[in-house]
């Protein structure tokens, strides 16, 4: 994690005069895991094809290594991709699939022979290399796709949803293998999704992009546990939002109580969104809490009790905890203070909007 | 079991009107005048006359489907890449000709065509020579592309239409050029296209005796105008049946391949 | 798939002929059901093949919930799926309706009396010139559909789904593993979708209705008395037919045919049951021979004492009593040319058949496209009879025709008129009762060139085309009446004046003007064709023989 392997500057892009990136600006390091995350629409999908070079922007420039590609066909470009729903050649075996990039880099038979061999078994696919695609299962395919990728030893490997046609329990099994992949060939992924559970799982760094721009970038722990606003914070993971005053640094007042809080510079009586995670609310017996109100629903989740705790305002609270309060029951809500989030009010309706949609 | 009874009527029509009608054809075909059994109708095939005219259609309508699978496949390749929809593209370049009567079409290249006709004239007026342009085996091979090359460019089309774009981005991807996404990727993967298309140009060319008819001066006999003028003038219907016998081996041989590379009916013109 | 493929996949020409043999052998005459068969038959599997793809994409789930939610089966289909595969069966509609509209070669050998479409009409009419109503009804076809499917195919400009930016709800749809639909069919803007499917109907509709409309007008009126007549094309005045028509009160279908080969296999088969036929002397002939005739009731048919009676002892070379034919044109073949055309090819205006074997005119000749009339001017050239049996002869005939076969444009039959008016050949081989015409017309269209015509001076073929009432006429009394009222003077004039072949009816003849009675090419003296012969019938065994030496030389 030291080069800049990618480098986007300024990058624009419009389709029939809607402008899908706006002016975006992205360093992937090498060797990093990188996640562009963010509803269907954001730009990810563009962005990706435009490192691929299947798309060219519209302004801007992709710098590759310390070269300009920006203008380079996608068959001159020291990357690979793994296609959403693959995309294998159906007329073509498995080994022949595989053996694609390299026959057009007229490498010999035994190189390739040894490398369709190695890549098979990389993604646990043993002598399956006779077989027809149609043969494999969804989730065998798209290691097929992996491993027509990476045997041509890309330094990039751009990853397109990969994981978006595969049932639950193969998606989280996949996840583990390209992290297993990704730490035993020491390639560059980028990696496309709009499943915020796979991005935590997998990346390095997450891009949260939203209508264009860029919202928050970062570890997946800072941006869970610090979202930047509201939309981040309400597209990963459950989360209260409720409008809050900064009263001064470390006091914040949400529907008349004050809670204790450690964000600082905000200023004085300034209004701000404040975030407040469902599994950080503890319910305590009335008179204990900061805040009063009724439990009006309960879920059992298996692992925890999801319920509503509705306070004299009207507002619902989330709330996840592994103990049980029945509904009518009356509670006290209580947080610590490093676990409330205070973000800005969003500067454009817009972000509002898509907020509150989430 | 209902449901079974629902294709009745269907299948009653299709014994009744193909399968008896073509039974028809073999019967007449293996017997003489008097309807006693006969190979010589189907062995008249080897006559140097019928030969010839055999020979003769086989070259030229093989040259017409050459020639529209080169035309066809850019174009279908230029409408894939732009998206045509292909309800509408069905419409205005299949539909579309036929309501201007087939035959009218053909004619209108006799007038072109012709001695004192429009590209003679033309020629004549840039003080050129004249050229021998009708009745000409060069004029039938253009009847036959203009007619049957909606048929080849619409199964290319569809199956190119078919590809996922991403499956020739991966190529891409996967270093190929341009010429090397086609041999590899593209190409083969409309092999059942190109293969309905061959079918549906070269049946209608090797038979046809309109185009040879209008476009030839009846001076070139195709296979085609021997057959029907065994049934309309020479009034030997076992010959002519006979020799459609030995045509209908090549229109067999078309559906096996249909059946073989077109197996799920991708490349099925419709 | 299996034989739902095989109308499509089959040559036209092998459905064409399978289903006019089935036709014939099932005793099935040939008309417009027959055609109507073919059609649908030949039909079924695009509309089936437009259907199926929609009526596979149709989910069974969605008949089964309207099945659930209390529909009958028939309430289901037609309120859940028929809205769903309406646009496959409108798509098929108009695929199926279209082929059935271009269709030629099918419904050329499946047609029968007086039915044509417009195909057939339109190649009937190639050999003599298409008229002109033809392109402007065609023109009027095509621009009416244009404008309708550009109606109905219009669309509005909807939002593009950007690539990349996969349409809301893809990822969904792909994680609970649906296959995605027809993207063709999936356009948002389904309202203005209803109004093309609505316009799309409408017009179905119309077209339906019209064309029902014309056949019912055209076929369900009913006749009492009815007379099919199979006459060669351009052979008579129309108004003659309405003429006849209205005095009579008999309803007449009328057929046209090209050539006497083409005639006799209908009548053979009895495909199409023709109530009065007018074949030329050697197919009446074969026709006598062959038992097909029925002797004429010359008592219904007063009216021949108009005929020349030199043109019925003409006839006893094929009709040796006068039983069964009634004699209507008679004539020579010649050559036409046109003499400014050979003046620049530096040739001499012909007298011989020979001239039409001189280098000189390569490319430029028009030969007839027929077994005996081809084989006619090689053998007079030749010197033998026209109705030569030898076989040597004839080899020499079919030599000489295969050495001219470089020098001809074209063989044709009654395009020779149209060729030749056009300026496109130099010389033709044609009928003599062309000439009139002819020479009207190249006044009319103020031609630059002359057209002169010309007999042989080898000799040559002295034909005469007389009635015949096949055996299983329907309504012989009919027929008898038709030959009647066409042996009346002011008829045959009538008919004369437009076909202007020289006509055997003495009482017509004499009602001509002299500069026409004294018109050597159109009547000329019966005494100077001493070398000209009237074509007889050689019998089946050598009818084959010159086919077989024609087809030799056609396919050179």
């Amino acid at each position: 994690m030291n080069q800049p392997l990618i480098d986007l500057q300024h990058i624009s892009k419009s389709f029939d005069g809607t402008m899908v990136l706006d002016d975006l600006s992205l360093t992937v390091k090498e060797n990093s895991f990188v996640t562009l995350l963010g509803p269907s629409g954001c730009g990810k999908t563009t962005t990706l094809r435009i490192i691929g070079g299947f798309e060219s922007p519209d302004t801007g420039k992709v710098i590759f290594d310390g070269q300009d590609i920006t203008n380079l066909p996608p068959n001159k470009r020291q990357l690979n991709t793994v296609f959403q729903k693959y995309a294998l050649f159906t007329h073509m075996t498995i080994a022949e699939n595989i053996a694609f990039g390299l026959k057009i880099k007229n490498k010999t038979k035994s190189y390739i022979d040894d490398k369709i061999k190695y890549a098979l078994k990389l993604v646990n696919l043993d002598g399956y290399g006779n077989r027809s695609v149609d043969s494999l299962s969804g989730g065998q395919q798209q290691r097929i796709a992996i491993a027509r990728a990476i045997v041509n030893e890309p330094r990039l490997l751009l990853l397109d949803e990969p994981l978006g046609a595969l049932d639950l329990k193969l998606r989280q099994d996949m996840q583990y293998e390209l992290i297993r992949l990704k730490n035993e060939l020491g390639i560059t992924f980028v990696y496309v999704t709009h499943d915020q559970e796979e991005a935590l799982t997998m990346s390095d760094t997450i891009v949260v992009m939203n209508q264009g721009y860029i919202q928050q970038m970062g570890t997946p722990e800072s941006i869970y546990n610090e979202p930047e606003n509201a939309f981040v914070a309400d597209f990963i993971g459950d989360s209260n939002i409720v409008p809050g005053i900064m009263l001064h640094d470390k006091l914040v007042e949400i529907f008349g109580a004050k809670f204790e809080c450690v964000d600082k510079g905000f200023g004085i009586n300034k209004p701000v969104d404040v975030v407040i995670r469902p599994e950080d609310i503890d319910l305590v017996e009335p008179g204990q809490g900061t805040l009063s109100g009724v439990v009006t629903h309960l879920i059992f989740k298996g692992v925890h009790y999801e319920m509503e705790v509705t306070t004299p305002d009207g507002f619902e609270w989330l709330v996840h905890s592994t103990d049980l309060f029945p509904v009518g029951k009356k509670v006290d809500i209580h947080v610590d203070p490093f676990d409330i989030q205070i973000m800005n009010k969003p500067a454009s309706e817009d972000e509002e909007a898509i907020g509150v949609n989430e | 079991m209902n449901k079974k009874l629902l294709s009745g009527p269907y299948l009653l029509w299709m014994i009744g009107f193909t399968i008896i009608p073509l039974a028809l054809i073999v019967f007449y075909g293996l017997t003489d005048k008097t309807g006693a059994f006969t190979l010589s109708n189907v062995l008249a095939i080897a006559t140097a006359e019928h030969a010839k005219a055999l020979w003769l259609s086989l070259g030229l309508s093989l040259a017409a489907t050459v020639i529209c699978l080169l035309l066809a496949y850019p174009l279908a390749m230029v409408l894939r890449s732009r998206g045509v929809g292909a309800g509408s593209f069905i419409v205005f370049i299949f539909i579309l000709p036929m309501w201007m009567n087939f035959l009218l079409r053909t004619l209108a290249w006799q007038t072109l065509l012709e001695k004192s006709g429009v590209i003679n004239g033309i020629l004549s007026a840039l003080h050129l020579p004249l050229q021998h342009l009708i009745n000409t085996p060069a004029a039938i091979i253009l009847g036959m592309v203009y007619n049957f090359l909606p048929f080849m460019v619409l199964p290319i089309y569809n199956v190119l239409a078919k590809i996922d774009d991403n499956t020739v981005n991966a190529a891409k991807d996967l270093g190929a050029n341009f010429w090397q996404t086609f041999w590899y990727v593209l190409l083969p993967l409309s092999v059942p296209g190109i293969i309905s298309g061959i079918t549906m140009v070269f049946v209608p060319a090797l038979t046809t005796f309109v185009i040879s008819n209008l476009l030839g001066g009846s001076k070139i006999l195709l296979i085609g105008n021997v057959i029907e003028q065994e049934f309309t003038k020479g009034s030997n219907w076992n010959l002519g049946s006979g020799l459609s016998l030995v045509m209908m081996i090549f229109i067999l041989i078309s559906m096996a391949l249909i059946a073989k590379y077109d197996k799920n009916g991708e490349g099925s013109t419709f | 798939m299996g034989i739902t493929n095989i109308p499509m996949l089959n040559a036209d020409i092998v459905t064409g002929i399978s289903l006019m043999l089935a036709f014939i052998a099932f005793g099935i005459s040939l008309g417009f059901k027959t055609i109507l068969i073919a059609h649908i038959t030949f039909n079924i599997p695009y509309v089936i093949l437009s259907v199926m793809p929609k009526l596979k994409q149709t989910s069974k789930i969605t008949y089964e919930a309207a099945m659930d939610l209390g529909a009958s089966p028939i309430y289901a289909f037609f309120k859940v799926v028929f809205p769903d595969i309406l646009p496959g069966i409108l798509s098929g509609f108009l695929l199926a309706f279209t082929m059935s509209l271009d269709d030629f070669i099918i419904t050329h050998f499946t047609r029968g009396a007086g039915i044509n479409t417009l195909s057939t009409l339109i190649y009937s009419q190639v050999r003599r010139g298409i008229q002109p109503s033809m392109y402007a009804l065609s023109t009027i076809i095509f621009l009416t559909v244009l404008v309708l499917l550009l109606i109905t195919n219009f669309k509005p400009p909807k939002k593009k789904v950007i690539p990349g930016m996969a349409p809301a709800g893809a990822g969904a749809a792909g994680l609970a593993g649906s296959p995605s639909g027809n993207p063709d069919w999936e356009d948002p803007n389904k309202k203005f979708q209803k109004i093309q499917r609505g316009a799309m109907t409408i017009a179905a509709v119309v077209i339906v209705a019209v064309v029902g409309l014309v056949t019912i007008k055209n076929y369900s009126i009913t006749h009492s008395d009815e007379l099919y007549v199979y006459n060669w094309g351009e052979y008579i005045d129309e108004e003659v037919v309405s003429m006849f028509e209205e005095e009579t009160g008999i309803k007449v279908t009328y057929d046209m045919f090209e050539t006497n080969e083409e005639m006799y296999p209908i009548i053979e088969a009895g495909a199409v049951r023709y109530d009065v036929v007018c074949p030329s002397d050697y197919m009446i002939q074969k026709m006598v021979e062959n038992d097909m005739l029925a002797e004429i009731n010359f008592e219904n048919v007063p009216n021949i004492s108009q005929i020349n009676p030199v043109y019925m002892e003409m006839s006893k070379a094929f009709d040796p009593q006068n039983l069964y034919s009634v004699p209507y044109c008679w004539g020579t073949v010649g050559i036409l040319y046109n003499s400014q055309r050979l003046e620049e090819l530096g040739v001499e205006p012909p007298d011989s058949w020979a001239d039409l074997w001189d280098p000189a005119l390569s490319g430029e000749i028009l030969m007839q496209d027929s077994v005996r009339d081809a084989f006619m001017v090689a053998l007079k050239k030749l010197g033998y009879s026209m109705n030569t049996t030898n076989r040597d002869e004839l080899e020499a005939a079919k030599q000489l025709l295969i050495d001219q076969k470089p020098l001809v444009q074209a063989y044709v039959i009654d395009q020779v008129r149209d060729k030749m008016l056009g300026g496109e050949a130099a010389v033709g081989v044609i009928y003599s009762g062309e000439m009139l015409y002819l020479q009207e017309e190249a006044e009319a269209l103020e031609l630059d060139f002359d057209l002169e015509y010309v007999l042989p001076k080898e000799g040559t073929n002295l034909w005469l085309d007389s009635w015949v009432i096949p055996q299983n006429a329907q309504n012989k009394e009919n027929a008898e009446k038709w030959i009647n009222f066409l042996c009346r003077p002011d008829i045959a004039l009538r008919n004369f004046e437009y076909i202007t072949y020289p006509t055997p009816n003495q009482g017509a003849f004499e009602l001509l003007d002299e500069e026409t009675q004294e018109n050597k090419a159109v009547f000329p003296d019966l005494d100077t064709l001493d070398n000209s012969e009237v074509f007889l019938y050689l019998g089946d065994e050598e009818d084959a023989v010159y086919n077989a030496l024609w087809k030799e030389v056609k396919s050179k």
